[in-house]
């Protein structure tokens, strides 16, 4: 008893002691892996867990499955260290084996963990063997057949494994390899290798159910110098086609004026009459432009000073007009031009349309009326203005020896379209009338317009005469107003006319003369062709409301304010009209005796100043 | 007369069809020997063979790991219990020695075995798999082919025998099949075995067959790939 206690005693010192000196019972080993080269025999390794200190000796051990009969490792030197070695004996495929190792020292032993194998799934072969790589020169170019054969190991000629192989191709400088498989056959073509490089080949296997094997050391080939098939093909594609290029130039050179004939075909130049390209060049455009006016345009008379003058009054809404029966062009109803600068003008802002053209609305509903009158073939003849704006209005003196028109006053604010005036006052033959009194005063108008007529000739009671039977003749329409009117269906038998201002001569008259009238015979005293106007009323505004006499015949009394001075001997059958500057209706007219007045330009009708 | 052209082809082709000399019968499509068809050389019913098989064995490994990784998540091999699996009484070399010295037709008949014995067990495999909702759809269409396969595997064998048979290859040693009951699936304690274990042992089994394959036919047939 004591003895047992004293050993267990100097047992554990012993221990103690050595544990202090660093010595343990030896680690737990692991086996790390299996493998069988052949699917005959198999290997598998450990790693030691840890001596403790003191020699440890390890042992394999191994079970099948469902026997409980425990074998140790058969060979623990054939494959070297820490591993055991399964010959063909002791292998058997499709049973599990459980295998285990034990470490054992002098204080202990350490057991691993179990492990199941089954061979048939653990084959890793050995790696190819013989590697070659050649150059092969093929009319396409030259490739590189890589071959090898199967590892000496492995026994595929009786079927009992399969082997695929797989190679890996790179240059020495790439990162990445090329990988081929190969299948079961044990040779490879590799193309598209780039010429003049070297390249390392690498071959492994692997069986049908298993591990890859490990690469085999590398092969080394070079390829030769050459161009490609292709290369060659494209470079001489490319020496044609440059050829073919130059050879283009070269014609497209000597041929070059053709070409661009051909190409940019000769734009024709401006061929206009009078018009000097150069000029053009030369950048003064009012030169050139002058050039393009053509003298005597338009068509001027013989006479000195022409003006224009078209006097077209309408009542909006009494059909009193006198008018022929001639057809008014619906279109010239319709073309409207407020402004008041006389270009652009629709047929019916002609100066030299007839206005019957322009009648035809007027037949119809009333509103057609006003929108005629208001159309405004209302139409001042008048002087030509000068650049400014005269506060005055332009004088007549200011028109000289050129041809004048009138502007055309239109009213530049749309009157209304049904004219309403004061009851009582005349209606306005025209309803532009009155606000062209009312805005022409106001404001200067354009430099265009002027105003003279208006008070110049009020305040100097020109006399408009007419000269002879060939000068001009004023024709007025004018409604007026409570006079029962014709039904606008009533054609107007007597023709329209314009007359004409041929000229303001210094003492503010205007010479007018009818434009229709061929035959401008001096002495008028067969006047059937002019017109006259009764008056019929004269509003507050000074306004001349005549009506349209139908009878052509002249009258031979005529009567002429006693203001009027004429310059001419009135002619018998022009009486002229004029009116005086005062606000008095009364004095603003004489009428002559048998109530005709010889329309003239109503620049009479001007508000008084 | 005003009859239309298809209407007299019928008619023609009715007289002709009640025409008792004209009979329409099937002819065997290479009834005229070499120059008629191709006719498969016992190689390439030896390579067709070998694809099935290894078809099949592809199938099996793939549920069989599936099965693994994911019902199986402990690698706990300790607790494993491995039953046999119903095959094992069925003689099979277990290494290429043995495979080796087997006779042609015994080797014949140890894969028709193997194969007839798991036509039951495939079928119920893929019935309990299809009805189980862990599985996907992918899975249980695996077992279904794979038990196609099988089957067919087994007529290609047969055929192959057939052939080898008449080529006098054979020995008429190998007796019929007809003995050779399907076994059902029970291992030792009369349980039927779970689909995991099923799957085990069908992986197991149809390696043996491709292998078993391989050799016969590097020895019948040892032209190419051998």
């Amino acid at each position: 008893m004591r003895n047992s206690g004293a050993m267990l005693i100097l047992t554990f010192i012993a221990i103690l002691t050595l544990q202090a000196a660093g010595v343990s019972p030896p680690g737990k080993p692991r086996l790390t892996s299996c493998r069988s080269p052949e699917k005959e025999t198999f290997t598998c390794w450990w790693e030691p867990g840890g001596d403790g200190g003191l020699p440890t000796t390890y042992a394999l051990y191994y079970h099948l499955e469902n026997s409980e009969t425990v074998y140790e490792c058969p060979d623990y030197r054939t494959a070297g260290e820490n591993s055991c070695f399964f010959n063909k004996n002791d292998t058997s495929l499709w049973v599990n084996y459980n295998i285990t190792v034990v470490a054992s020292n002098a204080l202990g032993k350490n057991i691993s963990d179990p492990v199941e194998v089954d061979v048939v799934y653990i084959v890793q072969p050995n790696t190819p063997e013989h590697v070659t790589a050649v150059v092969v020169h093929d009319e396409q170019g030259p490739f590189v057949r890589v071959s090898w054969e199967k590892p000496r190991t492995a026994d595929t000629r009786s079927g009992w494994i399969t082997l695929l192989y797989q190679l890996r191709v790179k240059q020495e400088k790439d990162k990445e390899w090329e990988e081929y498989n190969a299948g079961m056959q044990k040779y490879y073509n590799v193309f598209s290798l780039h010429p003049d490089k070297e390249y390392m080949v690498q071959v492994r296997c692997k069986p049908d159910h298993g591990f890859w094997s490990e690469w085999t050391q590398t092969t080394y080939v070079k390829m030769p110098d050459y161009i490609t098939r292709e290369r060659s093909l494209w470079i001489m594609i490319t020496i044609f086609f440059v050829f073919i290029v130059v050879i283009l130039t070269w014609t497209l050179n000597v041929k070059r004026n053709s070409v661009k004939l051909c190409l940019l075909p000769a734009v024709p130049g401006p061929k206009i009459k009078g018009f000097d390209k150069q000029l053009l060049k030369s950048g003064k455009s009012e030169e050139v432009f002058n050039t393009l006016v053509i003298q005597g345009f338009p068509p001027t008379t013989d006479y000195d000073n022409l003006l224009v003058e078209y006097l077209e009054v309408y009542d909006n809404e009494e059909q009193e007009l006198v008018q022929d029966g001639k057809d008014l062009s619906e279109d010239c109803m319709k073309s409207k031009s407020p402004s008041d600068i006389d270009s652009g003008r629709g047929s019916c802002d002609s100066h030299t349309l007839l206005l019957e053209k322009c009648m035809d609305g007027r037949e119809g509903s009333g509103s057609n009326q006003h929108q005629y009158s208001q159309h405004g073939e209302t139409r001042w003849a008048s002087t030509e203005s000068s650049e400014s704006q005269d506060p005055e209005p332009g004088s007549p003196e200011s028109a000289n020896g050129r041809g004048k028109t009138w502007p055309v006053v239109f009213p530049s604010p749309q009157p209304q379209p049904h004219h309403h005036y004061p009851v009582g006052a005349a209606k306005p033959a025209y309803h532009s009338v009155p606000e062209i009194l009312n805005h022409l005063s106001p404001h200067a108008m354009s430099s265009n317009y002027h105003q003279l007529n208006h008070q110049d000739i009020l305040q100097q009671e020109r006399r408009f005469s007419k000269p002879a039977c060939r000068h001009s003749q004023s024709y007025n329409q004018f409604n007026l107003d409570g006079i029962d009117t014709p039904a606008p269906g009533v054609a107007p038998s007597p023709s329209l006319e314009y007359v004409e201002v041929q000229r303001v001569n210094p003492e503010n008259m205007l010479l007018l003369r009818p434009l229709s009238d061929p035959n401008r015979e001096p002495e008028g005293s067969d006047c059937t062709r002019e017109d006259y106007s009764k008056v019929k009323e004269v509003t507050s505004n000074n306004i001349l409301l005549l009506q349209r006499d139908m009878s052509h015949q002249c009258v031979d009394d005529y009567s002429q304010a006693d203001q009027c001075t004429t310059q001419q001997p009135p002619h018998p059958c022009k009486p002229a009209v004029h009116q005086s500057n005062s606000g008095m209706p009364q004095e603003a007219i004489r009428v002559m005796g048998n109530g005709y007045v010889d329309s003239t330009v109503f620049n009479a009708i001007l508000p008084s100043t | 007369f005003g009859l239309s052209l298809p209407a007299v082809a019928v008619l023609l082709v009715a007289l002709l069809c009640l025409d008792p000399h004209c009979r329409v019968g099937s002819a065997p499509i290479c009834a005229h020997g070499p120059s008629g068809c191709h006719i498969p050389s016992l190689a390439d019913l030896f390579d067709r063979v070998i694809q099935h098989s290894a078809r099949m064995h592809s199938l099996s490994n793939d549920l069989h790991s599936e099965f693994e990784q994911y019902f199986l998540p402990s690698k706990n091999h300790i607790g494993k219990i491995y039953r046999k699996c119903h095959t094992s009484n069925i003689l099979t070399p277990n290494g290429k020695d043995n495979a080796q010295k087997l006779a042609r037709e015994e080797l014949t008949e140890v894969i028709l075995k193997l194969l007839m014995a798991w036509r039951d067990p495939l079928f119920q495999l893929h019935q309990s798999m299809a009805h189980q909702q862990d599985f996907n759809s992918f899975s249980s269409n695996k077992a279904l082919e794979m038990g196609d396969m099988a089957h067919e595997l087994r007529k290609g064998v047969e055929k192959v025998a057939e052939k080898m048979r008449v080529l006098g290859m054979l020995g008429n040693s190998v007796t019929g099949l007809s003995a050779a009951e399907a076994m059902l699936p029970l291992s030792d304690s009369g349980e039927a075995m779970s689909d995991y274990e099923l799957l085990y042992c069908f992986r197991r089994d149809s390696n043996k067959v491709q292998n078993y394959l391989k050799i016969l036919k590097c020895r019948i047939v040892p032209e190419h790939d051998c």
